[in-house]
């Protein structure tokens, strides 16, 4: 039965940009090759973590949203397991509607993504421009990608 | 605090058991009211917003309902309903595990 899936992993901070994509891209075959349908594969980002794992302070979160069949997240599991780069790692089952509506979210996340990229490309031109456009576009975001940016952070401080 | 503001006049826990609730749990009864000139209703703000499901990559509305020691804070303080206080904790509980939100702290 085809479910939807969303994985998170937070892989170690110290890889370089070349170890963590094929890391990823190791993860994603995984997922494409058990015939799984990618809805968004993000890189979350950088972000402290809230207590040390492993030692490290840090971890690196990618999230996976997929439709696939229950074979898919096992062997996945299995894979993030053994890897020694990947920290702590977390699959969920969602609900139908939960489901739809993260993938519509995760079109309008893309979409947003690449008039960010458009409007930066065009703000070459104008410094000004791109000044006012990079915040903007950020702030709209922001949000949906779950709020785990500096901000965030000072807000545990305060806590 | 967040839900300070709901709650004027008794903290979470802060509070000893008054006259009029005989050691209950602190919350609103017919007994000790009168002590308290004016108490805002509380509601779930889950239910306001038509919410179907508690996201817990969603860091911003979970911080409001873990206070400093990091616990979850109690449907009786927060006022959420039983199905969304489900789903909180449900939430609280896997952004814990991803270490976005402590299991506790001091």
């Amino acid at each position: 039965m085809i479910r939807t899936y969303e994985t998170v992993f937070i892989t170690v901070p110290t890889l370089t940009d070349e170890e963590e994509k094929a890391v990823v891209d190791a993860l994603t075959a995984i997922v494409t090759d058990g015939g799984g349908v990618f809805a968004a594969n993000d890189r979350m980002g950088r972000r402290r973590l809230a207590y040390p794992i492993k030692k490290f302070e840090d971890g690196v979160y990618t999230r996976f949203l997929y439709d696939a069949d229950g074979g898919v997240p096992k062997e996945l599991d299995r894979r993030l397991r053994i890897s020694d780069k990947v920290i702590r790692h977390m699959t969920i089952s969602m609900e139908l509607d939960w489901a739809v509506a993260s993938k519509e979210q995760a079109v309008r996340d893309a979409a947003a993504r690449v008039e960010a990229e458009v409007a930066r490309a065009a703000g070459l031109l104008t410094d000004e421009a791109a000044r006012i456009a990079g915040p903007l576009t950020d702030v709209s975001e922001a949000p949906p990608a779950g709020a785990r940016d500096e901000d965030d952070i000072e807000f545990d401080d305060q806590n | 605090m967040g839900y300070m503001r709901d709650n004027p006049g008794g903290g979470y826990g802060s509070r000893p058991p008054s006259g009029g609730g005989g050691g209950r749990p602190s919350g609103p009864r017919t007994g000790g009211r009168k002590r308290f000139l004016f108490r805002r209703r509380k509601y779930c703000k889950f239910c306001e917003d038509k919410a179907r499901w508690v996201d817990y990559k969603d860091l911003r509305t979970l911080q409001s309902y873990i206070p400093e020691r990091a616990k979850i804070l109690p449907r009786r303080i927060s006022g959420t309903c039983a199905t969304h206080q489900r789903q909180l904790m449900q939430a609280i509980k896997r952004a814990r595990n991803l270490a976005l939100i402590p299991f506790t702290s001091d």
